[in-house]
């Protein structure tokens, strides 16, 4: 594992682990791509890239929904169900989502993700800014993938 | 493009549109029927009418390392909003434009639209395929008219039947191709003008 994944796994362990009631953080970018998740419990069984494309599409939407209202910046999105709530916040270049239990302590959630968010963004920075930039110079390995999967589809 | 923490390479693709011109019926189409791609979940917001309000959402593996994230954008014009939002970070475009000849103003509209959002990137960095749908319809339009109506006559195009699934594989593939080709030979690719 690379320090930057080990980073994300952290900070996603930290916030599990700082309030009873947390099932699972994920956190998505802003196209919907989940980078990273942390489930408290191994067998919680949820499509994970799904959830995190709806995660970041409603706290994007929301956003823009702000823009056109003039209120100010969006810190975090609540939707509440009959058994459970899910939270996002904006995170820099990313959304931390945060899945809990019906009974929560909602001001102590929001603490620890303002937190989390402000650490995981400056993470997402660093991976960011690690990775290639679009049709620059790639490296073979990844051009060998590129090749590999432009053979792969031709087969179908 | 995009790689995420396992080191997958990641390209995101998106249906585009005016309301019921096929995008989810071409999207759950290649769901269904495509081989040969590792498919996960689908992921839709719709009413219960089954017109989507947000987008639908399916990642498709080629191979281990190369995952193509798919969209659908909801057509209708009031979701303008949300359309803008599906769109960040967009790889690959399919268009896909009604050929019933009483949407045609509807396709020039959401073409405008896609334009205003993503212009000089489209056909370069942005690769488009354009279906022409609901070619089964008796009355559908002229493929060479209704290119020539949208500005799209340089680009990739098919005519398809999202119903029966007709070249909307070929569709996809196209623009998977492109992507691919546009990323491992930059300069070379870009060859679909959209003006
Ligand atoms: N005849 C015909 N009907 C089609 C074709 N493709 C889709 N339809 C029908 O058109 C209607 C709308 O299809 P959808 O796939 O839901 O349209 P959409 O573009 O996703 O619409 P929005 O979600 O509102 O943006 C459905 O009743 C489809 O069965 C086609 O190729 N031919
Ligand atoms: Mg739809």
């Amino acid at each position: 594992m690379s320090i930057t994944v080990r980073q994300f796994d952290e900070i996603l362990s930290d916030v599990i682990k700082s309030e009873p009631g947390i099932k699972k953080t994920i956190l998505v970018d802003r196209t919907g791509l989940t980078i990273a998740h942390v489930s408290k419990f191994s067998y919680y069984p949820v499509d994970v890239d799904g959830i995190g494309a709806i995660a970041s599409a409603v706290f994007c939407a929301s956003e823009e929904q702000g823009k056109s209202l003039d209120v100010g910046d969006l810190t975090i999105v609540t939707s509440e169900f009959g058994d459970g709530k899910i939270f996002a916040a904006g995170a820099g270049k990313g959304v931390l989502c945060v899945i809990t239990d019906k009974e929560v302590n909602i001001g102590m959630i929001r603490l620890t993700m303002m937190k989390a968010a402000a650490e995981l963004a400056k993470v997402l920075d660093e991976f960011m800014a690690e990775k290639p930039a679009v049709a620059a110079g790639k490296t073979d390995a990844e051009r060998e993938e590129l090749r590999a999967a432009l053979g792969e589809l031709e087969k179908g | 493009m995009k790689k995420d923490l396992q080191g997958r390479i990641h390209f995101k693709i998106v249906f585009w549109g005016p309301s019921l011109s096929g995008k989810t019926t071409a999207l759950r189409w290649i769901y269904d029927n495509v081989e040969g791609l590792n498919k996960g979940g689908f992921t839709s917001v719709a009413d219960h009418t089954g017109r989507t309000l947000f987008f639908d959402y399916t990642p498709m593996q080629a191979t281990a390392q190369v995952v193509f994230d798919v969209y659908t954008v909801a057509g209708q014009r009031r979701h303008r909003g949300q359309r803008k939002v599906i769109l960040t970070g967009v790889d690959g475009i399919i268009f896909v434009a009604d050929s019933s000849p009483d949407q045609m103003e509807a396709n020039i509209e959401s073409m405008a639209e896609l334009r205003s959002f993503v212009e000089e990137d489209l056909g370069h960095s942005i690769s488009l395929v354009v279906m022409l749908n609901k070619q089964d319809l008796p009355n559908a339009m002229d493929k060479a008219v209704m290119l020539a109506k949208l500005g799209l006559g340089n680009a990739p195009n098919f005519t398809t039947c999202a119903l029966t699934g007709e070249n909307v594989k070929r569709s996809f593939r196209q623009v998977t191709r492109d992507i691919l080709m546009y990323h491992l030979y930059p300069k070379a690719s870009a060859t679909a003008s959209t003006s």
